[in-house]
């Protein structure tokens, strides 16, 4: 089936696909400083953190939820990674704890019923005290070899891009050949019919949101890797940069539709744009509402069936 | 022959059901506030005492002002995330001195610009059918990133005292505030339950294609309920400009969070109005006590943040088993 087609369901429609290429070919003229192997470098090393996060926003998205709770799961990531130096603990712990926390999420999600904005924004705000708790104000130390991992290069190749890339393909290679992609697309689509087909939606819908808590944490930890220590605070822009990245993607909030090509090409389409303001000397907070008008005009180019969250 | 007896349930006993009925039906904002108050009057009685219950009433009259809005907008199945931007941009217009109008004229406009917002929240979720959490959030960010882009190369303006007298005075010992909250409230509350609008509001929350088929406005109600968010929230920053009397970009992140909880807790969910008007104001109350008492008991950010996110999803899980 055409994967660009007006019924497919990777959401890939010609602006997701066109926008980063477009971005790409305009800054290359309008910016002399973009084509710079370090500004090419610092861009993926910015990028690496929200594409994985996105790519964990995704897989809820497909069964039909949202995912405030990723911007605190990558702040307590980075303050439980760094509070323990030199030791690969703290960072199996806080792999852990952002499974735990996303089993949790769609365990009130799927069984108690809860609405996925008000789950997720209930464990966003009391992961965000857990992350103050463990770390009051920014510090700690990152276990040494983690920011080195992070920042070396592997075949003249930033290591951040190999993971990034990684990640895009496990994701891709989850949603379009194996049964559990097929019943993420299922259950988000249409619950009923799935449970019909004898998919219960409440397992997918839990695997769901426990690899988006996953794939936060790791997001997290790659952002330890790229600081050297731990902030409460740092996750907190996350959840609407990996929502507007989602969005850019052509990914549906209403379930069933998207990619893991579309969301990363929403993260380039970000991550390109935020890179050329700084680049032509824009404001950051005109860029943030520069942000805001994208998110805005993505959003409505998705038109659905139902009105409302 | 033995004569017929008609088993009879006693008056008791359905008394007794009838009450039970009526316990369960309460918002959970009502047994959440007594519970605090308990806690409050074996621990820290200081707090009981009415000057400062009568405090804690002018801080909540802010979240009680937003919370109506927000009340409203969720039970026509939608949500408004943008209440911290308009937040900004009240304060701005009061605050920044960049519009050279009379004070009354400049809260007309704030209260203006509110409405506007709602108004294009509104119609960018009915008519071009997008999500109500994208878009409500991208407006926060646009709002906060243009006006803080504005107005960073400016010293922010003295609180106009009209503003001052309406957000911290008193009349007699009652916060004006506090009677400011209990003045648009009663209005919406009666209006709801009397105006034809209470029963569209309920028939689209319930089922909104249901509500279409049968003729009701439902694109139009979802609007208004924006609209009257737009305004609740600008109304409720202009009380906080008075009472702060500084202007701060952050106090809205709050507000968002904390009206959300407000609703919760007051029994309102997505689609369902059951804790009416009266349900979310106190649940806005309880929740500004129990940030007064988290203080008392010396409790920081990272504890109260981590109580606020129990106390959310506890009241969201007492909803849904409820309405099994």
């Amino acid at each position: 089936m055409n994967p660009f087609g007006p019924n497919s369901r990777s959401g890939l429609k010609p602006y997701v696909v066109s926008m980063p290429i477009a971005l790409i070919v305009g800054l290359s003229f309008a910016a002399t400083d973009f084509l710079n192997r370090g500004n090419l470098s610092n861009l993926s090393a910015q990028i690496a953190p929200l594409a994985i996060a996105t790519l964990g926003q995704l897989l809820v998205a497909l069964v039909g939820g949202i995912d405030l709770s990723v911007g605190s799961v990558i702040s307590l990531t980075t303050c439980v990674a760094s509070a323990s130096v030199g030791s690969t603990a703290g960072i199996a712990l806080a792999l852990l704890l952002g499974c735990v926390i996303g089993i949790a999420n769609g365990l009130a999600v799927s069984v108690a019923r809860m609405h996925p904005i008000i789950a997720t924004l209930s464990s966003m705000t009391f992961v965000q005290g857990l992350a103050l708790y463990w770390l009051p104000t920014a510090g700690g130390l990152a276990p040494p070899f983690l920011p080195a991992f992070i920042n070396s290069t592997i075949a003249g190749l930033p290591v951040s891009i190999l993971l990034l890339l990684g990640c895009v393909i496990v994701v891709g290679w989850l949603l379009a050949r194996t049964r559990f992609g097929l019943r993420l697309y299922a259950v988000g689509a249409h619950p009923r019919n799935a449970s019909l087909n004898g998919v219960t939606d409440r397992q997918i819908i839990v695997a769901a949101y426990a690899a988006g808590g996953l794939f936060a944490a790791c997001a997290g930890v790659v952002l330890t890797g790229r600081i050297g220590a731990g902030d409460p605070v740092i996750g907190a822009q996350f959840a609407l940069a990996t929502i507007t990245a989602v969005a850019l993607g052509g990914v549906q909030f209403s379930g069933g539709i998207g990619s893991a090509v579309g969301a990363f090409c929403g993260v380039l389409t970000l991550g390109l744009m935020r890179n050329g303001m700084n680049l032509v000397g824009i404001d950051a907070f005109l860029q943030s509402a520069a942000t805001g008008v994208l998110l805005l005009i993505a959003i409505s180019f998705q038109r659905r069936t139902i009105i409302g969250f | 022959m033995p004569a017929i007896t008609v088993q009879q349930t006693p008056d008791s006993q359905r008394a007794a059901r009838r009450l039970y009925g009526f316990l369960s039906n309460q918002p959970p904002s009502w047994y959440g506030l007594g519970i605090l108050l308990l806690v409050a009057w074996a621990t820290r009685p200081a707090l009981l005492s009415p000057l400062l219950l009568l405090a804690i009433l002018k801080q909540g009259a802010i979240l009680g002002v937003v919370t109506i809005g927000q009340s409203l907008v969720v039970r026509s199945r939608s949500i408004d995330l943008s209440i911290s931007g308009v937040v900004v941009v009240v304060i701005w217009i009061v605050t920044s001195g960049a519009i050279p109008l009379p004070v009354p004229a400049l809260v007309f406009l704030a209260l203006l610009s509110g409405a506007l917002i709602g108004t294009i929240n509104g119609l960018i979720i009915t008519r071009l059918r997008a999500s109500a959490v994208v878009v409500t959030l991208a407006m926060a960010i646009v709002l906060t990133g243009s006006v803080v882009a504005a107005s960073q190369y400016h010293q922010p303006g003295e609180t106009p005292d009209l503003l001052r007298i309406v957000g911290s005075g008193r009349i007699g010992s009652l916060p004006i505030a506090a009677i400011v909250w209990v003045a648009v409230l009663i209005p919406f509350a009666l209006s709801l339950r009397t105006c034809v609008f209470g029963r569209y509001l309920d028939a689209v929350g319930s089922n909104p294609t249901a509500a279409t088929v049968s003729g009701i406005p439902s694109l139009r109600v979802m609007s208004i309920t924006h609209i009257f968010s737009g305004l609740t929230t600008a109304l409720a920053a202009l009380l906080l400009v008075g009472s702060v009397s500084v202007g701060n970009t952050n106090i809205g992140q709050d507000m968002v969070l904390n009206s959300l909880a407000a609703v919760i807790l007051g029994g309102v969910s997505f689609g369902s109005g059951k804790g009416r008007m009266l349900g979310p104001a106190v649940g806005a109350f309880m929740l500004t006590y129990l940030f007064s008492l988290l203080i008392g008991f010396g409790l920081g950010a990272a504890g109260q943040a981590m109580v606020q996110g129990a106390i959310i999803a506890l009241a969201a899980l007492v909803f849904t088993f409820r309405s099994r």
